[in-house]
């Protein structure tokens, strides 16, 4: 059994015969039909809109001129930059209020719940997350419309006589939506870091003398930062790229930066629309990049 | 699998602890009842029997759900969606399970550049993607958009947690068993069916099941790469647009119902899959 030196050792593990060129693509190339979807359908139609975004269009024609005007006008057009920074704000709202709904529920859940019944609740958590996006927004339809539960319940408990319509259309629909929508998200990134977490340390912290404030602050938060910084991003940069939700429950008022693209879109405006995208394509990737350590997505993932 | 520590730290041991775990547990109440109510109402309404569904409560009605099928629109719609969905599955499900391979075992030089790249579909908003697909396949290629279209840019989307799911699979994966399985003289092919393929099925299966929820739910890529077809969510968008009606809240309440049932099903076979995985491990490593 020793003269086999050389040639392959039928039935080896890949390891023992790598090294060669053969064996190295061998384990590759299954590796390249997905690289070919992503090359075709993700990184040259990216490519393809940051070439757009320096043309010009005429008639509906397309012409490549080379020009940084499609930027210039996008940062020099009141509205436009009004509702870029009314989406970074909007994201910023929904990503605190995210978090701080979600941080309490998955502490608790980490902390107080039987093993058994965290799977229970997270569950309960995922479900509603995984049923159409879209009917989730429109189920919203039912408690913030003017026939809604919301006005209903205001006017028999005597608050208004009228039904209100301030709840939809606007903003403030847009920013409860948009919390109740992306809630799931902040809440597993969460639990995800606090289930990990020993919670007998807060109590050694308390036993040493931290007020629970303290030992919170101290032993608890710099364990499940990566969470919290998952949870930001994912929280965060979907709604960036919101198109939905404002269209739906925020009507001409509650307007995101994702209407704007499909404004552009509809109405020929090409390069317009190739450097409005770029530009928050540019901003997530740099949020990507600088919280890059951070990111468990696998966490995430294999827990929906 | 509790280990003793738990019940000493659970159990509250002043008015305190228990009032701050009391307070926590009614915020989960809240956080449950925020996440259900809306949804509730969303059913309750499709049964209403008014045209325009909400509060006060006129009556009870099914009507808006046995006239559904006569929906010929409906019906194409969803149609549409599945067999879209389907093949997307499939696709997604088959790429992205070969190349979670290589990225896991090695042989790719960048494997951390790979893993990036391979997210970046997830991370960045559904709407650059839209954008890039129609710019690209109607634009500069000239393509016609139809459901090759949608299927394309829902391949770009559900691939990457294909990726993920099966890798996150692989990575725990014990390679002692396929090298035992040569050593008794199974070819690579062999091992690949009888040992591996077994092993990850679950998350093979539950990657197929969560394209499928993926694709079935796709909105704005849809929107962007869908020429003159209807899929399920533009034609609930279209409808919603045109006016609320009680019939739009009977087809949510179906899709509701239908993703439910789909969830299920993903955590069912998930945890009959891991059991037939442990045993094919119990028989590998206990039979002789």
């Amino acid at each position: 059994m020793t003269a086999q030196a050389g040639g392959p050792v039928p039935g080896l593990p890949a390891e023992a015969h790598a090294g060669s060129r053969g064996a190295a693509l061998g384990r590759l190339w299954p590796f390249g039909p997905a690289a070919a979807v992503l090359l075709f359908l993700f990184f040259i139609p990216l490519a393809i809109v940051f070439v757009y975004s320096f043309w010009t269009v005429q008639n509906l024609q397309l012409i490549p001129t080379w020009t940084l005007q499609n930027y210039l006008k996008f940062f020099q057009t009141d509205t436009y930059i009004r509702t870029f920074l009314k989406t970074i704000i909007m994201a910023v709202l929904v990503t605190a209020a995210g978090i701080g709904m979600a941080f309490p529920f998955a502490y608790f859940l980490a902390r107080y719940v039987s093993t058994r019944w965290q799977r229970v609740l997270l569950l309960a958590v995922i479900i509603p997350f995984w049923s159409s996006y879209l009917v989730r927004v429109y189920a919203w339809q039912a408690i913030l419309g003017e026939k809604g539960a919301l006005n209903w319940l205001l006017m028999q408990v005597g608050l208004i006589s009228e039904p209100l319509t301030i709840f939809l259309y606007n903003d403030v629909g847009v920013f409860i939506v948009l919390t109740y929508v992306y809630f799931p998200f902040a809440a597993l990134s969460l639990y995800s870091s606090l289930e990990k977490f020993d919670f007998t340390q807060l109590t050694a912290a308390q036993d040493l003398g931290a007020t629970p404030l303290r030992a919170m602050r101290r032993i608890l938060l710099p364990q499940v930062r990566p969470g919290f910084i998952t949870a930001m991003i994912f929280v965060f940069i979907p709604i960036i790229g919101e198109y939905l939700t404002p269209t739906l429950v925020g009507g001409t008022k509650g307007v995101l930066i994702g209407n704007l693209i499909v404004n552009f879109y509809r109405g020929g405006a090409f390069p317009a629309m190739a450097a409005a995208s770029f530009i928050i394509a540019a901003f997530i990737i740099l949020l990507l990049v600088l919280f890059r350590r951070y990111l468990q997505l696998d966490d995430v993932v294999t827990k929906l | 699998m509790a280990k003793p520590m738990d019940r000493l730290e659970t159990m509250p041991v002043s008015r305190r602890s228990r009032a701050t775990r009391n307070a926590f547990r009614a915020w989960s109440l809240v956080v449950f009842a925020f996440l259900y109510v809306p949804i509730a109402f969303l059913v309750l309404f499709s049964f209403e029997d008014s045209r325009t569904p909400g509060l006060p409560f006129t009556g009870f009605t099914l009507d808006w759900y046995t006239s559904l099928p006569e929906n010929s629109q409906l019906i194409g719609a969803v149609a549409n969606s599945i067999v879209i969905a389907i093949i997307v599955a499939a696709v997604a499900t088959l790429v992205g399970t070969m190349a979670a391979f290589p990225l896991v075992r090695g042989g790719i030089r960048w494997p951390n550049a790979a893993r990036v790249a391979f997210t970046m579909p997830i991370m960045l908003p559904g709407i650059l993607i839209g954008v890039g697909l129609v710019v690209f396949l109607a634009g500069t290629l000239d393509i016609q958009l139809s459901q090759l279209t949608v299927i394309a840019g829902h391949l770009v989307l559900t691939m990457p947690f294909v990726i993920l799911i099966v890798a996150a699979r692989l990575q725990g994966f014990d390679r002692r068993l396929e090298w035992a399985a040569a050593d008794l003289g199974a070819g690579p092919a062999t091992v690949i069916r009888r040992i591996v393929l077994p092993l990850i099925a679950p998350a093979i299966l539950a990657a197929a099941l969560i394209s499928i929820t993926l694709s079935i739910d796709e909105f704005v890529v849809t929107f962007f790469t869908v020429g003159s077809q209807l899929t399920l969510p533009i034609y609930i968008y279209t409808q919603i647009k045109f006016g609320v009606t009680p019939e739009v809240n009977a087809v949510a309440t179906l899709v509701m119902v239908g993703t439910i049932l789909a969830l299920g099903l993903i955590t069912l076979v998930a945890t009959r899959g891991r059991r037939a995985g442990r045993a094919v491990v119990r028989r590998v490593r206990g039979g002789r």
